[in-house]
């Protein structure tokens, strides 16, 4: 036999030990639950955490992890509400200034330390003392001060009365003061690795590696909510083709996100359901109009202010959300998984949401009239329309970021739809950073495709059309209107939660009047999970997040 | 003594590009638009302040040298110089460098050479193995294609790797993935069966070894062609020469021909070939790493692009350039090596 001979069966040789590891692991990977050992429940996700660091973290797929390893003076649940969580009781004083907290005895660490009403003045603290924490610190702004006068109570001191003390507390995780004492100070604070991760929650972290995994562990001895099941593994995969191959062959038991294609699929795939409901944390896709009047030009702050002087006019807006067929747009881009948006604020929201709003139809006959009545006319016959005094003609740029799915293909059809009534679009993506600078606080466009994430409580994001918000680059339309601006305060002082819900409904019927923004749509959550392995899903509580920390101390193996 | 001058000059011609790479990388990333105080993220939440105390951390308060406070294109403008003209991202960067820091990732918050580290050795573990199983395999069918040339043997290779050659990496990662998942139950995602206590060590092996098995392959079918393609063809001019037809007429066995006569001539190109690929190995192959979610530093590098992490960025690719210039550098001195014709001219 020839050296070469042997070169070659040596690589057969290894083929064939690889193709045997192959098929032996196979078995494995589709073994039963039901086996022996610690019950682990694999979820699937397209992203990872950033940083495990609570001060220092930026993405969401932190804050899901987060959300199960701390706990909190408040819980958020499914269903919009809030439940207590270390604290036993709450008592607020007459003027609304005070709050008092009663901390659960016999709350322990995940390293078996004691935690103590020190504790949650110490992380409350902490948050509060540090701006160059992105979002906690803002969370703070409104606590005058916070103590502990003994180990059981917590008192909070407010600047001025707060409505939704319960959502501002809700992401004020609650971290030992023994490991984060010495990380305390300046930068050390956000630079902190937090590898550990000591918490007080339903899971404790075991491993993590970022990008790859997040590997926790039950903490049975859970004061509220001790799982049932024994371990929880978040893997990260980056192709989602083959998050969707991962949970039909069974290697994960359940997955987050997956794409608008694969859900037809899913569906009729034998030993996994399929999911849908009102997301977690809504993304709202907005249709952005720059509206900024030239007196309201934030020129100190770099404000340009070259948007279409047609845009300023309710009328055009009017026509084109006359024009808009949001049927077609969620039919096409979200393969239906979608339903037509009104304002800023989601369905999602419950019941900050006000579902009494009635949306302009889809009526191109009506949109061509109201142009026609506001005096922009096509005069020179191209098909475009221009202003009332024959100049300018209705030519808008249109923008959105270069890493939006969904804009190309909206942007496409809004073209089309709008060349209907005579509106003419320039289309062109464009780099994130790149329309952040062009978009606010420099209003140098005409219509952006973008979107925002909520919070659950609508303070965030009606606060975005406030005129306050024109010069700081949140206000991305330049909307101006004192009396919207009158109800934003009121109801950021409102403590009776039943006239608050009104004056935020109000809010909203003034936006949607106005026109601000066309919402195209509210996107649906669609998740995934293996019916043969782990069940008791929570898929019916208002929200749809199986990772969420509800359903991952209810869920136990399929017997 | 020849031999000895072209090795100090080539160091020396390598530790140069060294440097300027260094320099480089600095100034290529800050030309990108964009801010890393604000990662991509648009939020309300993050007030001015919380992006100025962010920016004071990440050390972009200071300007980038003296003088400039953005290298935007855009909205380059001269602006009032600075006291301390060391006192700059520039040369903190460098000083860093010098006393063998990284720095501090943005994005993760972790030191980056402990994040390079962990990468490389998850990168070098994955296209290593592709790689060897490629070239043994390349140099291997190539050298029995060109011995057997206008034969079935010579056009099966030919066409088969024309094939290989041209199928998109991320493609045939796609098919491999849904076969290989399906049909054989292999892992698709990752590098270990999180969760799993493994018996011995070399179980853990095993399971590595299993999450290692597409993406190997993946990556074997399409670089095995490159090199069988070359190897085929310089083999087929080497083996047409006077000396092999001399080599045959003493009676030399069909292995003595090819080893002694024929491979080391027709290996210069394959040399290069090679030596630029493993270079690039470092580099992680992207795609692959991307379809299998394998934790090497492609995806490491493509992700700190995206967040603008410039201590990450700068540390990969200073690693790159590094490694490809070690393996330019090795390269050539095979090459004096192999065909001493090269020291002279």
């Amino acid at each position: 036999m020839s050296k070469v001979n042997r070169l070659l069966s040596a690589a057969l040789v290894v083929a064939a030990i690889v193709s045997a590891c192959g098929g032996g692991g196979g078995a494995a990977t589709q073994a039963p639950a039901a086996t022996e050992g610690p019950a682990i429940v694999r979820l699937g996700w397209a992203g990872s955490p950033d940083t495990l660091n609570p001060g220092a973290a930026v993405l969401s797929e932190a804050y899901t992890i987060f959300a199960l390893v701390y706990d909190s003076l408040y819980e958020f649940q499914l269903d919009g509400t809030y439940k207590l969580g270390v604290a036993e009781s709450a008592d607020v004083s007459d003027d609304g200034l005070t709050w008092t907290f009663k901390i659960r005895s016999g709350v322990k660490f995940h390293d078996g330390q004691p935690m103590t009403a020190k504790d949650v003045a110490f992380s409350l603290n902490l948050y509060k003392s540090h701006e160059d924490f992105p979002y906690l610190n803002t969370y703070t702004y409104s606590f005058e001060s916070i103590e502990a006068p003994d180990d059981s109570t917590v008192v909070i001191t407010l600047t001025g009365p707060v409505p939704n003390i319960d959502y501002l507390l809700s992401y004020l995780y609650i971290l030992p003061e023994h490991v984060w004492r010495d990380h305390a100070e300046g930068s050390a604070a956000a630079e902190f690795e937090n590898a550990e991760m000591i918490g007080t929650g339903p899971f404790a972290v075991k491993e993590y590696k970022q990008n790859e995994f997040v590997h926790l562990v039950a903490n049975k001895d859970h004061f509220l909510q001790p799982p049932k099941i024994d371990e929880v593994v978040f893997q990260t995969f980056e192709n989602q083709d083959a998050l969707v191959q991962a949970i039909k062959t069974g290697q994960v038991d359940m997955i987050t996100e997956m794409p608008k294609t694969a859900a037809p699929t899913l569906r009729n795939e034998p030993n996994v359901k399929l999911v849908t409901g009102a997301p977690f944390s809504p993304d709202v896709s907005d249709i952005i109009f720059n509206q900024v009047a030239p007196e309201n030009c934030p020129k100190d702050a770099g404000g340009v202010c070259t948007g279409h002087p047609a845009l300023r006019d309710r009328n055009v807006r009017l026509a084109l959300a006359h024009a808009t067929d949001k049927k077609k747009i969620i039919d096409v881009v979200l393969l239906g998984l979608g339903d037509p948006g009104l304002t800023l604020i989601p369905n999602g929201l419950g019941r900050w949401y006000n579902n009494s709003l009635a949306d302009y139809g889809y009526d191109v006959a009506k949109a061509k009239q109201i142009l026609d009545d506001a005096g922009y006319k096509d005069i020179d016959g191209d098909g475009v329309r221009e202003m009332p005094d024959g100049a300018n003609p209705l030519i808008f740029r249109m923008n959105w970021p270069s890493d939006s799915t969904n804009a190309p293909r909206m942007a496409e059809l809004l073209s089309q739809m709008w060349l209907e009534v005579g509106v003419k679009t320039e289309l062109q993506a464009q780099d994130p950073d790149a329309l952040t600078a062009v978009c606010c606080p420099a209003f140098d466009f005409d219509v952006i495709l973008w979107g925002w994430g909520s919070d659950p409580d609508p303070n965030l994001l009606l606060g975005v059309m406030t005129t306050e918000q024109i010069p700081t680059g949140s206000s991305e339309t330049g909307y101006s209107n004192p009396a919207y601006d009158d109800l934003f305060a009121q109801q950021s002082v409102e403590l009776d939660s039943a006239k608050r819900k009104d004056i935020v409904w109000q809010m909203q019927k003034i936006a949607h009047d106005d026109v601000v923004y066309i919402i195209p749509f509210y996107a649906q959550e669609v998740q995934a999970f293996r019916t043969d392995r782990f069940g008791g899903w929570i898929t019916d509580a208002g929200k749809l997040a199986l990772e969420d920390v509800s359903s991952l101390v209810v869920i136990e193996p399929v017997k | 003594m020849k031999r000895y001058q072209l090795l100090v000059s080539k160091v020396g011609w390598s530790l140069f590009t060294v440097l300027f790479v260094i320099v480089l990388n600095f100034f290529l990333f800050r030309v990108l638009p964009g801010d890393p105080s604000r990662a991509g993220v648009r939020d309300p939440r993050l007030t001015k302040e919380a992006q100025e105390a962010i920016r004071v951390r990440f050390g972009l308060d200071k300007p980038i040298i003296n003088c400039f406070t953005t290298l935007n294109p855009l909205k380059l403008a001269p602006e009032t110089c600075a006291v301390n003209p060391l006192d700059t991202q520039f040369f903190i960067y460098i000083g860093n460098l010098i006393r063998g820091e990284l720095g501090i990732s943005f994005h993760t918050n972790r030191p980056v050479a402990g994040i390079l580290r962990e990468r490389l050795g998850n990168t070098i573990l994955l296209i290593g193995a592709g790689q060897i199983l490629s070239i043994v395999l390349g140099i291997a069918i190539g050298v029995v294609a060109a011995w057997k040339s206008r034969t079935v043997v010579d056009y099966t290779a030919l066409v088969s790797s024309l094939v290989a050659w041209s199928m998109p990496t991320f493609w045939l990662g796609i098919i491999l993935l849904f076969w290989g998942s399906r049909d054989l139950g292999l892992p698709i995602g990752g590098q270990v069966t999180v969760g799993t206590t493994y018996a011995t060590v070399w179980d853990r092996w095993l399971d590595i070894g299993r999450h290692m098995l597409l993406p190997t392959l993946t990556q074997t079918i399409i670089y095995v062609a490159e090199y069988v393609l070359i190897m085929r063809s310089t083999m087929l001019t080497v083996l047409s020469e006077d000396y092999i037809l001399t080599a045959k007429a003493k009676g030399l066995s069909t292995f003595q021909i090819l080893k002694d006569h024929a491979l080391r001539n027709a290996a210069l190109p394959i040399v290069t070939i090679v030596a630029l690929n493993l270079g690039f190995t470092v580099a992680g192959a992207i795609q692959i790493e991307s379809v299998f979610s394998w934790p090497g530093l492609g995806q490491a590098t493509y992700e700190a692009v995206v967040r603008r992490d410039y201590p990450l960025l700068q540390g990969a690719f200073l690693l790159l350039a590094v490694s490809v210039i070690i393996a330019n550098l090795i390269a050539d001195l095979l090459y004096s090596y192999l065909d001493p014709r090269v020291q002279t001219s």
